[in-house]
């Protein structure tokens, strides 16, 4: 045994933090168990597609309808894709500090010559890794079953994966946040909360806009603003929809409740990523000034 | 190197709401030296390291690792830590948690390789790396708390109470460990509530309580000073009380037992042969020492009202 003390002084190496997170994931068969009800998810949407949209050719015949009937099934599966998308984001965030915090794995973490904004957005990398890999994976995964199957084109699909990373980012962020101000169950709850208001706020604003209720239009936009994603996931699945579908259907005031007929406001995208930073700053800044 | 205080803390406070944690606590350590802080619970033992760690914020005044603000975190990069409180990722091998801790404390992956069947040997836990940490028991997760401070030879160790869930004999390796360290010119500030343990293995020691150092100082100026000798002869007589009082202050005489204050010096030796000389048989001559305990209890006691 030797004991002298001759090391030089050097810093921490580089994403030692987001590694451990990775490798956390992997080892608790968080991605294992991912990816298996993930491969069972998209084989369900597989058969359901292929089989309603054979019924769809037998009873109808237009290619007007088999377009529509391809649109609502893509719509559909996508939206599942949003939801889990999102709540395997905020599951992920909500317990990313407080959990660590609790638990007392942090300390000696923390002792190191690392500086806690580093452990931070690593920790955030690691996880906004996983939840973009997911959507991006999912979403595209689903919008090749719907070109095989049924040759489907909506009108931007690279873009509605982008928007729906995008979303997953925004509960990510939001989930990270909480998790350095309150509990891991509170802030649970509280997230959980949020997504659902915005939800709810979506629609709101959709019936608000169809029977030109300018307060109902406010409360959705303003909630859009203070949790951009389901605004997001409507962006996103206006370039899901094929351009006939939209062309159809543009008669009608902003296109359905779970699927938007006008394409998201640039302003809607430069809000949301300056969103993701501002509570990614606020965050660090909350987390940097704890007493552990 | 240049002698730069491995510790040093001046007038800090921390304030915690109403509940004042720290009341203007000073300490030094020097390089390559073994400080004991020694104190009750809640006196503010675990708040210090904390704020020497970063992870906790002074309310008010200073504190530096080799000169280094506590603040900035590069003062950390030569100091190892066990927390008192601590859990690992139990998904984790032994050896994966040192190899994610040698990438923290920057060490060249070859360097981490080989030093950790090294460090894994010293805390007594060779051939075990390969177990996830989950199979550990209590005391293998203390032994391995305690490696992973040791691990990137720094050059201040901070325990914080390290041997609180060990048996009789994982304390004393523990010693053994810190003696080694001390020995390798490594400086160590103990934490602990354990006197004996303190008392082993410590050059100097602060007792704190209520958040300030209440004494510091080198362990035989703690408890020197307070040395008594407890004589017992054949007789006791005027002649002998006169012979005694030339080597200290005569406190207490019991039937043929006389307590002696003694000051300086052991006089043991010298007060014997003159007993001897004078023609007193000697049935007994015991130094006794005041312990740190006395000390401490006394301090302790005397604020605590």
């Amino acid at each position: 045994m030797s004991l002298e003390t001759t090391v030089p002084a050097l810093r921490p190496r580089p994403l030692t933090i987001t590694r451990l997170s990775l490798a956390e994931a992997v080892s608790r068969r968080l991605v294992l168990a991912g990816i298996l009800l993930s491969a069972v998810f998209v084989g369900l949407f597989w058969l359901g597609f292929s089989f309603l949209y054979s019924r769809a050719a037998e009873v109808t015949g237009t290619d007007a309808e088999l377009v529509f009937a391809a649109t609502l099934m893509t719509v559909l599966g996508l939206y599942t894709v949003h939801f889990l998308g999102g709540f395997l984001s905020m599951f992920l965030a909500i317990g990313a500090v407080s959990s660590e915090v609790d638990s007392g794995t942090l300390h000696a973490v923390l002792a190191r010559p690392l500086a806690r904004w580093s452990w931070l957005l690593q920790r955030w990398l690691a996880f906004a890794g996983l939840a973009v890999c997911y959507v991006v994976v999912m979403g595209g995964v689903l919008l090749v079953i719907a070109r095989l199957v049924a040759g489907y084109e909506p009108v931007d699909p690279l873009r509605a994966l982008a928007l729906l990373a995008l979303e997953a980012l925004v509960l990510l962020t939001l989930g990270l946040l909480g998790s350095t101000i309150w509990s891991t169950l509170a802030n649970g709850v509280v997230v959980v909360s949020l997504f659902g208001l915005a939800w709810l706020a979506g629609i709101i604003e959709f019936v608000g806009d169809v029977i030109g209720n300018q307060a109902m239009h406010t409360i959705g936009v303003a909630v859009s603003l203070a949790v951009p994603s389901d605004a997001l996931w409507r962006g996103a699945s206006y370039y899901l929809q094929s351009p006939l579908f939209l062309a159809a259907t543009a008669t009608q005031d902003g296109g359905t409740p779970f699927a938007s007929a006008t394409p998201p406001s640039g302003r809607l995208v430069a809000w949301s990523v300056v969103y993701v930073a501002l509570l990614l700053a606020l965050a660090v800044r909350r987390f940097a000034r704890r007493d552990l | 190197m240049p002698a730069e205080l491995a510790v040093r803390t001046v007038d800090l406070r921390k304030v915690y709401g109403r509940h004042v944690a720290l009341h203007g606590l000073s300490l030094e350590v020097r390089p390559g030296e073994v400080v004991g802080l020694l104190g009750p619970n809640g006196a503010g033992k675990t708040t210090t390291v904390k704020i020497l760690t970063g992870l906790v914020r002074a309310t008010a005044g200073e504190a530096t690792l080799f000169g280094v603000p506590v603040t900035d975190p590069a003062a950390r990069r030569r100091i190892g830590y066990l927390p008192e409180h601590f859990r690992f990722p139990d998904w984790l091998t032994g050896g994966e948690l040192l190899a994610v801790h040698g990438r923290l404390a920057g060490m060249a992956p070859a360097a981490a390789r080989g030093r950790i069947p090294e460090v894994l040997d010293l805390v007594g836990l060779s051939g075990r790396g390969g177990e996830r940490i989950r199979g550990y028991s209590k005391g293998m997760t203390q032994r391995l708390g305690i490696g992973q401070a040791l691990l990137h030879r720094p050059d201040l160790v901070l325990l914080d109470e390290p041997t609180s869930a060990l048996d009789p004999i994982g304390r004393r390796e523990v010693r053994d460990v810190i003696r080694a360290l001390r020995a390798g010119g490594v400086a160590v500030l103990l934490n602990s509530h354990l006197l004996s343990e303190v008392e082993m293995v410590c050059d100097r020691v602060a007792i704190v309580d209520r958040g300030r150092v209440v004494r510091s100082g080198r362990l035989d100026e703690l408890v020197g000073g307070g040395a008594e000798i407890r004589v017992r002869l054949d007789r006791v007589d005027g002649r002998a009380l006169e012979l005694l009082a030339g080597f200290g202050d005569v406190v207490a005489v019991e039937e043929e037992t006389v307590v002696l204050a003694a000051e300086g010096v052991d006089p043991a030796p010298e007060l014997a042969a003159a007993l001897v000389r004078a023609g007193y048989d000697l049935h007994a001559l015991v130094p006794v020492q005041q312990s740190l305990e006395d000390v401490f209890v006394g301090l302790v006691h005397g604020s605590a009202g």
